[in-house]
């Protein structure tokens, strides 16, 4: 029980339509299960409307004294609240019975009012009423969802690592342009110790709220892995994967490439989780793709051992690492902006800052793409190597 | 206004298991069709897959998920999920992503039915 009956406001200067309706509703009133509110013209109206938010259904005369029935229409036209109203009028009245329905009438009654077919109108007015409810609710439960999707997304962005200030001997740029939905990319750089910087770039599969959860778990594992007992690249993903993989029924994974940049001698030591494998730029314009030994991408192989890997950095080259969001970058035409256009594109680019580096090839793909929708996020770190400023 | 199919999944029944042709893309946005295939599949019994991938053009990791969630469907009713046919390009990310070493991947389709 406990159910609300469901309220309608009666609008007439004579008594017989609430007589009608007393009479008539009786059963249903006594049971609960309908309420009536009167009141004599459209000034009352307006009153009781106010003082009882909860109706939704009027059913009104037309010709009465203060305020009219179109009247009454036209202000709950102009009002917040989603009212429906029925008209009542004098048989033949087709004048006023159009103006009504012009002005948003849901139906009309003629008079003198037939119990059936008051009836029928109003279950046909109550049902409306219900089915236009129940679309707002669902309306609002959307926004809502929509909001909490939008917000976890301001939280994950935020989540990425405040700028290296460029020194003598490095700097570090990274990019990120989220697709509309929550979800993908991840990157980050910290410094692990006084000379050696961490550069991560992930791609974690699938989009929505469980990539994004995922996203910033492995984010933080992997921080706190290689902030204590540091030792290589690829313990820190051997035991990162096994955390990730202790709980993960719905198989979601995680590309990763970890690289540890020492700016004292520009050895980058670094262990790839079956992520694209990054870019050499070097200073020569050259350009290498850093080589991988096998590993398997996070978080569905528990007890894997990651394997590491060593390249030595010369001053004035560049590491670019990126997602597949650059290389899949689609235009209009279905066409892939491709590794070929991104080395070209990096080819030159060689010895210029990690920003520049960055920002370039990030226009090139959204110049590449046109107006085509962005479907993946697109993600790159550069860092450029510089021992000797000279 | 609906772009062409750009994923379709064809199942033929051999006397050893069932093949599934899966022609075209598999991405973030198709991957259900590849889903819901499999779990027909398993619904109706047959724990044995075969994936020809000879007309796959192209998989993203949301595909990559499917297909292990498809091995690990397939073992846990005591059958299991092969993969045959791979292009060159869907070879490559096979191996970046390591998946290579997990699933059970065949040159042909008669590799994979020779080893179910």
């Amino acid at each position: 029980m406990g159910k609300s009956p469901t309220q309608v406001l009666v609008v007439d200067d004579e008594e017989d339509l609430e007589l009608l309706v007393r009479q008539k509703f009786r059963r249903r009133i006594r049971d609960g299960d309908l309420k009536f509110l009167f009141a004599h013209n459209g000034k009352e109206a307006l009153e009781v409307l106010e003082e009882h938010p909860d109706v939704y259904l009027v059913l009104s005369d037309i010709n009465m004294p203060v305020m009219d029935g179109l009247t009454l229409l036209s202000q709950l036209a102009d009002g917040e609240q989603d009212i429906q109203a029925v008209i009542v009028s004098a048989y033949g009245d087709m004048k006023n019975i159009r103006t009504a329905m012009n002005r948003g009438a849901f139906d009309f009654l003629t008079k003198p009012i037939d119990f059936n077919d008051l009836e029928a109108t109003i279950e046909k007015g109550l049902k409306h009423v219900q089915a236009l409810q129940s679309a707002l609710e669902t309306r609002d439960r959307l926004v809502a969802v929509k909001q909490e999707l939008d917000m976890a997304r301001d939280v994950q962005m935020s989540l990425q690592p405040k700028e290296i200030p460029d020194s003598e001997t490095h700097d570090i740029k990274a990019v990120i342009l989220p697709a509309r939905e929550v979800g993908g990319d991840l990157y980050d750089f910290f410094y692990i110790d006084e000379s050696r910087i961490a550069l991560v770039i992930a791609d974690v599969s699938g989009k929505g709220v469980p990539a994004a959860l995922f996203t910033t778990v492995t984010r933080a594992l992997l921080r706190a892995t290689s902030s204590k007992d540091y030792s290589t690249p690829a313990e820190c993903l051997t035991r990162v994967n096994e955390l990730l993989c202790e709980s993960n029924p719905s198989c979601i994974f995680i590309t990763l490439f970890f690289g540890v940049l020492d700016i004292r001698n520009g050895e980058l030591h670094y262990s790839n989780a079956g992520h694209n494998p990054p870019r050499l730029l070097q200073a020569d314009s050259q350009i290498e793709v850093v080589p991988q030994t096998k590993n398997i991408v996070l978080g569905i192989q528990p007890g894997h051992t990651y394997n590491n890997d060593q390249i030595q950095l010369r001053p004035g080259d560049t590491l670019f690492l990126y997602t597949d969001g650059i290389t899949e970058a689609e235009n209009l035409q279905d066409e892939e902006f491709t590794e070929s256009r991104l080395d070209e594109k990096l080819a030159g680019l060689a010895g210029a800052s990690a920003e520049r580096v960055a920002t370039e090839i990030v226009d090139a793909v959204q110049e590449f793409v046109g107006d085509a929708p962005q479907s993946d996020d697109i993600t790159c770190v550069v860092a450029r190597f510089r021992p000797d400023p000279s | 206004m609906e772009e062409k199919a750009k994923l379709s999944v064809e199942a033929e029944q051999s006397d050893k298991a069932t093949i599934l042709i899966v022609t075209g893309r598999v991405d973030g946005s198709s991957v259900g069709i590849l889903e819901s295939a499999v779990q027909e599949q398993i619904n109706a019994g047959n724990k044995t897959l075969v994936f020809d991938f000879k007309d796959l053009s192209y998989i993203s990791s949301a595909g990559l998920r499917a297909l292990l969630i498809a091995a690990r469907l397939t073992q846990k009713e005591g059958g299991k999920a092969l993969f045959c046919a791979l292009a060159d390009h869907i070879a490559e990310i096979f191996e970046i992503s390591g998946f290579n070493e997990i699933l059970d991947i065949r040159a042909t389709r008669a590799d994979a039915l020779g080893a179910v």
